[in-house]
């Protein structure tokens, strides 16, 4: 009795699952439909002659590679920043208790939901008069300052939850402050070190805003400004941006999939506690 | 707690002095650029022609910036009850303890992890009005007689920004509730079942009571990231037809970029500053007063 209610409670979320998750099952097969398969009405719910000709197309003749290459270009130095420095910053703010430290985890939190869009303008401007427009140096610079911010918000309870004890022991037996913090407390948060690296590189591979307004060479462009002024040339050519925006969303989607449980837990630690 | 040594106030001024330096001063850079004017031709001047608060008044009476407020404030409320309402209710159903029912809450979030370009393109695709398989599904079901013209039509369009923007943000709130559901005691739903309640009264009389805080602080991180929304509505609309899917961020980012007029961007920009911060402080204090410690 109880079992087949279990049973048809599965059969319906999971029939609610894949309604959910359509879209991404229809930009994969969009992806691998032909032109005259794109535009046929009714449309096919499964591609009759799957091809790969629209994702060899993009590869080819739309720059996939180097999209993809920029993306991962700026991507790993915002992870290497927000990780290290968040690191550090979590790390005192859980050791430390002061009005300073209370004022600047209030600050943290209020910067850290600033919309890119708005200081797109400032940080351009700012970017122009130094000279560093058309770098990916000014991107990972400006993407890098939210993530530090959302790296401080999830990492500080995680390193709470250090028992001082340890430390303490550390210090009995001779260490000293630094080699506590890198030899006993960093090890112990290599879960959510990782879990933190993976989000802000989905987040800064993702990163639109700041790659459009300070990058205008396409040669340094990543592949969010790739796909957007993809749409914005072939219209009609939906296999093929279809099959862009699959293959971009592919290594985040791969990334996920290996962390998703990690991810989760990291989550919901940071946002409510 | 130890006193602070010299390592523990560097390793917390570090990343202080950073965002301080990214994020502060382009605050303060913005806010001295909306009294000024800001052109192509002075942009790399630090003196430029001062037109006190021209910028703000010259928004406030523009009719566009008005209906591009009173968008904004739409998008948010839309989609605070429709992602909280369905990721809340998502929530509860996953709590149920099926076989799979994990997997399956992990599953959904795999839409979350997208970038919002790639979202915002994908619904284009599936809004088209011809071959479009929205106006497909919605005409096989008997729904609709001719297609509709959903992302060109102002009556429309921000229906349909609405549905994929809640679409992308329904499974973080999804996680968040469900945190919030583990904490609430199973004997709790013991006992009101041996009373005789229902799953929807039990619902109503102990689920919701009981996550009504972590639902609040959910809300105010929805509204937030709805407040910070610009990839998905440049793909999908850009703001159009008519500005009838503009909102503050992206009509800033006009103003600077597309019609170089940057101060008043700045302008605009701080408006939906005071906005965001509005509802940023409001958050910190129910963190504030959930956490004693």
């Amino acid at each position: 009795m109880i079992r087949s209610r279990h049973v048809a409670q599965s059969v319906v979320a999971g029939a609610c699952v894949a309604i959910y998750l359509f879209p991404l099952y229809w930009m994969a097969i969009s992806g691998f439909k032909t032109q005259a398969e794109i535009f046929a009405d009714p449309p096919s719910f499964f591609p009759r002659a799957p091809t790969l000709d629209a994702f060899r197309y993009v590869v080819e003749r739309e720059n996939m590679g180097r999209y993809v290459w920029n993306s991962v270009a700026i991507a790993i130095p915002v992870m290497l920043v927000a990780v290290t420095l968040s690191a550090m910053g979590a790390y005192a703010m859980s050791r430390m208790r002061s009005r300073l430290v209370d004022a600047a985890l209030i600050a943290v939190l209020l910067l850290q939901v600033l919309p890119e869009a708005l200081l797109a303008t400032p940080v351009f401007i700012i970017f122009k008069t130094m000279g560093l427009l058309n770098t990916h140096l000014a991107v990972v610079l400006a993407t890098s300052a939210r993530a530090v911010a959302f790296g401080l918000v999830i990492l500080r309870p995680m390193f709470r939850q250090v028992p001082y004890e340890l430390e303490e022991a550390s210090y009995v037996d001779g260490c000293s402050e630094w080699q506590t913090f890198s030899r006993i407390v960093l090890p112990l948060m290599r879960v959510p070190l990782m879990v933190l690296a993976a989000i802000t590189f989905a987040q800064a591979y993702g990163q639109f805003v700041y790659p459009l307004t300070l990058l205008n060479r396409q040669d340094l462009q990543p592949g969010t400004v790739g796909i957007y002024s993809f749409i914005g040339t072939e219209i009609a050519d939906w296999h093929r941006v279809m099959a862009f925006a699959a293959l971009f969303a592919l290594p985040i989607l791969l990334l996920f999939m290996l962390l998703q449980r990690q991810i989760v837990s990291g989550l919901t630690a940071g946002a409510l506690k | 707690m130890r006193r602070p040594s010299w390592l523990l106030r560097l390793f917390l001024g570090l990343p202080m002095i950073y965002l301080l330096a990214m994020i502060g001063v382009p605050i303060v850079y913005n806010l001295a650029m909306s009294v000024q004017e800001v052109t192509l031709g002075n942009i790399a001047a630090f003196a430029r022609p001062f037109v006190g608060l021209d910028n703000f008044t010259d928004s406030l009476a523009d009719p566009i910036f008005r209906r591009v407020l009173h968008n904004s404030v739409v998008f948010v409320l839309v989609n605070v009850a429709g992602q909280v309402g369905i990721g809340t209710i998502a929530a509860a159903c996953f709590a149920g303890g099926f076989p799979g029912a994990s997997t399956m809450r992990g599953l959904l979030l795999a839409a979350w992890i997208l970038p919002g370009l790639v979202v915002g393109t994908v619904w284009k695709w599936m809004f088209a009005t011809q071959f479009g398989v929205v106006n497909f599904v919605l005409s096989a079901l008997g729904l609709i007689g001719t297609p509709v013209h959903w992302l060109s039509d102002p009556a429309t369009s921000m229906t349909a920004l609405n549905i994929a923007h809640i679409w992308f943000g329904i499974p973080f709130s999804m996680i968040l509730v469900a945190a919030a559901l583990t904490n609430i005691p199973g004997e709790l739903y013991e006992a009101a079942s041996l009373d005789g309640a229902g799953p929807l009264r039990r619902f109503r009389y102990i689920t919701l009571p009981a996550i009504a805080p972590a639902l609040f602080a959910v809300a105010c991180l929805v509204a937030i990231a709805s407040l910070r929304a610009f990839d998905v509505i440049f793909a999908l609309t850009q703001g159009g037809p008519l500005n009838s899917t503009n909102v503050l961020p992206l009509l800033s980012y006009q103003a600077s970029f597309q019609d170089f007029e940057f101060g008043r961007g700045a302008a605009i920009g701080s408006f939906a500053f005071v906005m965001v911060f509005g509802v940023a402080l409001v958050y910190v204090r129910t963190l504030k007063s959930e956490q004693p410690a």
